[in-house]
């Protein structure tokens, strides 16, 4: 039994090498992650004991950087369930290795999602007021409900498909840690019956979550779409912000597969060609994101509504058009041209794309939400909104505390999934061979 | 007997649920409803509304800041000082402002800048209380718009809802910023929203609101719709008034006179 | 038994380490302390009698909450059928003139805390101010 995982193991050497052993980078990325973490907190205390007047919010402007957060980070958790249930349910052989990877970016990033809508309230200390009251009425508890189960569902998703390689783990001995990989790996030995079940249970939960995540994101964006604010209320904001969703969430995976190949030395296994279908992915979403963006701001124009106008240009050519021209300019001016040129969508080419858009898509859902709110149909002067050192770090603490849940994760289990590789270097070559087969006549 | 691991957590849950049902069925069966079943005869039959009279408004003297003043005073509104965090219930704001649809070309010169006191206008068909997660805004049945700072949470979305900007937040606490506190009404915490109320305070004792009460031009009129024979219908009978915004459907209760 | 000398010695520490705030209140002399309320020198009753208030309070004051803000009902009627206002600053307050000699007596002791004074003021406290 030992030799057969053995075997198995020597072959993926890489894999479980950054489990294995800490360099000195990890020691000095943690401490750096972990100062950037409890100086966020330190914003955080400081806004809590003086209250929300510490941020740049005003009567006018008073929803700001928090809730553009809720709305990037929520988007950002896409990309986990799109590239790896709707990869895994296409039967796309090339999401083996990028799938686990996808799958804990959604897990971690809805933490400070929620986390940025409780950092915005009031009264923090009331939060379960919103469950004890609950007023279903009101988008946001349609928010609460539907988060709630993406999250679950996302993190049963997680869990079912890290089984097989934490009973590895246990199986391997890893003396330490060895009570924690007998308690998780739920007394997993691989027995036929117990693969049968388990490939079952996650082809279940990956149909499932699909439309958890449309519905989430639809949902967020009702939370703006059901007031009557201009530039708001608009019917095309659900798909707009799933479509804004899935190409900030498809970024960022390709900016962490980037880091982790480069740190964890995972050359082989994450290779040129991933990042190629991915890159290809998010050209096409892209175009998505034009198209909508264009379908949004052309039907405002020629219904040349005073109060939706007054936004549409302060957007444009006012307050607010170096951010909204520079949004533009990073979602779709720079990324566009690397990946329509097949010769640029290289793993550099790709990474620069996603950065981009990275930004640009966190302009964007900024760009969505400040400027209506300084001219709520009655305009008023003065309504100027700076974001304080309190919002930025707490933005950046946020950023870090996600990069150390990611990275101490990887101590503690691999982020390649070694079952998954195993299985497509075996069963699934046969697997493939068949169902090609059976598409052509006999 | 030989019990196997699995068997043995099955009885040994089954014994816990059977021990719980009792505790648990008292518990739930003694849950009381959260909110008080409504009793319908404290309001019922009124429906407060608010005319105001711009003509007079503007025959006052420049600078007269009556109405505003008492209500803020009285309602322990605080005065922050700055434009960014201020808090007001009741204000005033330009003409071409107040109704950007009744401003034109032609009647700029007489009406552009005037100002117009502006206060929450307690719609019929209020916006804001369909976004409050915890329902701490809400309609009342004499249709007053209604505020819980106990159970305000801080999210603002009611802000966001209402599209005449009726609504204050604390932003930080109010009680360093309050001259001189008036006992009778609460003051607020940081991280709450605020509003005006009609002065429902004092109408229960039946008083007029605090700023119909203290306008020396009795600009404003305050009194009960669905009494045909109150002041307010019969200043509103027959005459050509303006609602703020009227197009968004929210139906408000507040009335100028031009 | 294994460990025993790990485990005894253990045990020990982790028993004094629980016990700890029991014995030094017990050698300064806290333990016997017992919460002073001063009560009104005019007035003999309270709304309802004592065992009920002071199981109760909590629950009575959120009810004339609901009551005042939600309902509009402003008057109690007390099991004795005396009639009150439900007000916290204008019936509570107008006989235990300073919380600090009275509510914050018993909260502070059990280390509960309430809100009601950050919006709530009596006259007592802003002659303070």
């Amino acid at each position: 039994m030992v030799n057969k995982e053995q075997i198995l193991v020597d072959k993926e050497i890489p894999l479980l090498e950054h489990v294995r052993r800490s360099g000195k980078g990890f020691y000095i990325t943690v401490s750096i992650l972990t100062a950037l973490v409890l100086w966020g907190i330190y914003a955080y205390l400081t806004q809590y004991r003086i209250g929300l007047g510490v941020t740049g919010l005003s009567r006018q402007i008073f929803w700001g950087v928090y809730i553009t957060n809720f709305v990037f980070f929520i988007g950002i958790s896409h990309a986990g369930t799109f590239i790896s249930a709707v990869l895994r349910v296409v039967k796309a052989e090339w999401r083996r290795p990028i799938s686990r990877l996808s799958e804990l970016t959604t897990v971690f990033i809805l933490f400070f999602g929620v986390g940025s809508v409780l950092i915005d309230l009031g009264r923090p200390d009331r939060m379960l007021y919103a469950i004890r009251y609950a007023h279903f009425r009101s988008p946001l508890l349609w928010d609460v409900c539907s988060i709630g189960t993406y999250l679950t569902v996302s993190s049963i998703c997680l869990y079912l498909a890290l089984i097989p390689d934490i009973a590895l783990m246990r199986d391997l001995g890893m003396k330490k840690r060895q009570w924690l990989y007998e308690i998780l790996s739920l007394g997993f030995t691989g027995t036929e019956r117990q693969w049968h079940r388990l490939e079952k249970a996650i082809l279940y939960v990956s149909i499932l979550v699909i439309p958890v995540m449309i519905t989430v994101h639809t949902v967020v964006s009702y939370v703006f779409a059901m007031t009557i604010q201009p530039m708001w209320h608009s019917a095309i904001f659900g798909p707009y912000f799933v479509a804004g969703a899935l190409f900030s969430g498809v970024a960022t995976v390709i900016t962490i597969m980037a880091i982790l190949r480069k740190v964890y030395h995972l050359e082989d296994y994450l290779k040129p060609i991933h990042f190629y279908n991915l890159g290809t992915l998010l050209l096409a979403m892209t175009l998505l994101w034009l198209y909508f963006t264009l379908g949004e701001y052309v039907t405002t124009l020629y219904g040349n509504e005073p109060s939706q106008m007054s936004i549409f240009w302060s957007k444009l050519t006012g307050q607010y058009a170096p951010l909204f021209w520079l949004h533009f300019a990073l979602c779709f001016v720079i990324p566009f041209p690397i990946l329509a040129n097949p010769k640029t969508r290289t793993i550099k080419g790709t990474l620069i794309a996603s950065i981009s858009i990275n930004i640009g898509m966190w302009l964007e859902r900024f760009v969505i939400i400040v400027p209506t709110l300084t001219r709520q149909r009655i305009p008023i002067e003065g309504a100027i909104y700076i974001p304080t050192w309190v919002e930025w770090s707490i933005l950046l603490g946020c950023l870090s505390f996600f990069s150390l849940l990611y990275v101490i994760f990887t101590k503690f289990f691999p982020i390649i999934p070694i079952w998954e590789i195993h299985e497509g270097r075996g069963k699934s070559i046969m697997e493939v061979r068949k169902r090609i087969q059976s598409y052509l006549p006999d | 007997m030989e019990i196997s691991r699995r068997g043995f957590l099955k009885i040994s849950g089954l014994t816990f649920l059977g021990l719980m049902a009792k505790p648990g069925w008292e518990v739930v069966s003694q849950i009381k409803p959260i909110e008080p079943s409504p009793a319908p005869n404290y309001f019922s039959g009124k429906k407060w509304a608010m005319a105001i009279d711009l003509r007079k408004c503007w025959e006052a003297q420049e600078g007269c800041k009556e109405c505003l003043d008492v209500c803020h005073r009285i309602h322990n509104v605080p005065s922050i000082g700055y434009l960014k965090e201020e808090i007001k219930w009741i204000w005033t704001i330009p003409y071409e402002k107040a109704f950007p649809e009744h401003i034109h070309d032609f009647n700029q010169e007489e009406y552009k800048g005037k100002s117009v006191v502006v206060l929450c206008n307690q719609c019929d068909d209020p916006p804001c209380i369909r976004y409050c997660p915890t329902r701490a805004t809400w309609k009342r049945e004499d249709g007053i718009v209604m505020m819980d700072f106990h159970r305000c949470i801080g999210c603002r979305y009611c802000m966001a809802g209402c599209p005449y900007g009726s609504r204050s937040f604390n932003w930080r606490d109010p009680r360093p910023f309050i001259k001189k506190v008036n006992l009778e009404f609460p003051t607020r915490t940081k991280g709450v929203v605020e509003k005006c109320n009609f002065c429902e305070e004092r109408l229960v004792q039946g008083l007029l609101p605090a700023c119909v009460e203290a306008c020396k031009e009795k600009a404003l009129i305050f009194g009960d719709l669905n009494d045909p024979h109150s002041e307010i219908r019969r200043t509103l009978n027959g005459r050509h008034v303006l609602q703020r915004q009227p197009e968004l459907g929210t139906k408000p209760k507040v009335f100028y006179i031009v | 038994m294994y460990d025993a000398k790990k485990i005894i010695p253990g045990l020990i520490i982790f028993l004094g380490l629980i016990a700890f705030p029991i014995l030094h209140n017990t050698v300064s002399g806290k333990a016997t302390y017992s919460p002073k309320t001063e009560l009104p020198k005019d007035k003999k009753e309270c709304i309802e009698p004592k065992d009920f208030i002071r199981v109760n309070h909590k629950e009575l004051l959120e009810d004339w909450k609901a009551s005042v803000v939600r309902i509009g009902m402003r008057v109690y009627q007390a099991t004795n059928k005396k009639r009150y206002t439900m007000s916290l600053n204008r019936t509570c307050m107008d006989c235990h003139k300073d919380r600090t000699k009275f509510c914050d007596q018993c909260h502070n002791f059990m280390g509960v805390t309430n809100k009601c004074w950050d919006c709530h003021l009596y006259p007592k406290e802003l002659e303070k101010r």
